[in-house]
């Protein structure tokens, strides 16, 4: 059975999306097939790092969860349609799989309106990595804690807790740590973005935030504007490998993928 | 007929008997419990046989005797937080999520929302 790895943060604009679609690329440009799903149903946006929009997303999650088709018609190609971008291109031909959310107003506010059938999500998710064999699902969840995040961190092989050098971030992720340990997580892996260069001794964050949340910190990702320059117009560790950022979210990936 | 009420009120009262587990009520549950609960989320379906090898295989503190888990079978069952499809050996099992529930803003503002949105 393929692995669920649920990308989660207490709090937003700690870079959650982005690493998330970094992260998968990175698994299937190492051969494994991936699947990345977009459960943030509110505010969905890695869609945008795969190079969709509203004119050529198709079918999407929120059709699904509405009975208006199977998951396998909302998973679109990357590998065969949207490997367009310079990073994007390395990986036409590989076995990535986006069910995006939809970014039309009248669905979002649907689903805000009329709720869904949760059970259809699970099912969908699990039906998911029976039929496209994958390796890895990937759940990018909404921030914070709601139905939808706690289902996905229930059902995951994998949680990445991803928390900015941030006093508001570190309370807040002791908080998922907690929740995360009540439900039995055993593969609890944690990411550090957005770190200021130079302010920090990475030696030292490393050990004071293994010490805090008894978990091992996979990668330190700098904050830099080089990312900001990006504007997720592309996926940046495929454009950038030999960028700083980059170098450590490969380790982040190695450190899942190396989880039996 | 039925009145406007009528059907608010069968709206209601559908909403209450829906039920349904939320991951939060897992915390709640023993381990052991929590433990197959979570496996049956990945496995969308367990037979009796799959659910007494799940047990069998957990640490020895946690594995429940055969009575343990034909009782909570049963409670699991009874809060609609389990669904059982068929009978005695041949039951089939499935974890009953909660919907999601939708809003509880006045009708009205979604109704001028979706109008602004076909704009």
């Amino acid at each position: 059975m393929g692995k669920i790895v649920s990308i989660h943060s207490f709090r937003g604009g700690t870079g959650k999306s982005n690493a998330a679609a970094n992260l998968a690329a990175q698994a299937a440009l190492r051969g494994k097939r991936v699947g990345v799903v977009d459960t943030d149903i509110q505010s969905p946006g890695i869609h945008v790092l795969f190079g969709l929009d509203e004119t050529n997303m198709g079918a999407t999650l929120n059709d699904f969860l509405h009975g208006k088709c199977e998951i396998e018609d909302v998973a679109f190609s990357v590998g065969e349609k949207a490997a367009d971008g310079e990073g994007r291109k390395k990986l036409a031909g590989k076995d990535l799989w986006l069910i995006p959310s939809s970014i039309r107003g009248r669905e979002i506010s649907r689903v805000i309106r009329e709720g869904y059938d949760v059970n259809r999500l699970n099912e969908g998710l699990q039906n998911l990595i029976e039929k496209k064999k994958l390796d890895y699902l990937f759940i990018d969840t909404h921030p914070g804690l709601n139905e939808e995040t706690l289902l996905s961190i229930a059902i995951s092989d994998i949680l990445l807790v991803i928390l900015r050098p941030d006093n508001q971030d570190f309370q807040g992720t002791a908080v998922t740590v907690d929740i995360a340990r009540s439900l039995d997580v055993t593969n609890l892996l944690l990411m550090v973005n957005k770190a200021v260069p130079n302010k920090y001794d990475y030696n030292d964050l490393k050990q004071q935030i293994e010490e805090s949340y008894k978990a091992p910190l996979t990668g330190i990702l700098p904050l830099n504007f080089d990312i900001a320059d990006n504007a997720s117009k592309d996926l940046f560790s495929l454009r950038f490998p030999d960028h700083p950022w980059s170098r450590e979210l490969v380790k982040v990936a190695e450190a899942i993928l190396a989880v039996e | 007929m039925t009145g406007i009420f009528d059907r608010l009120q069968t709206k209601i009262e559908d909403k209450n008997k829906q039920g349904g587990i939320t991951a939060l009520d897992l915390v709640d549950l023993s381990p052991s419990l929590r433990k197959i609960m979570r496996l049956m989320l990945r496995q969308i379906r367990m037979d009796y046989p799959q659910l007494c090898a799940a047990v069998d295989s957990l640490p020895e503190p946690e594995r429940l005797s055969r009575a343990d888990l034909d009782r909570s079978l049963e409670t699991l069952t009874a809060q609609a937080w389990l669904t059982r499809l068929g009978e005695g050996a041949r039951a089939v099992y499935k974890v009953n999520l909660r919907a999601k529930s939708g809003s509880s803003l006045a009708s009205g503002i979604w109704a001028s929302l979706d109008e602004k949105l076909k704009k």
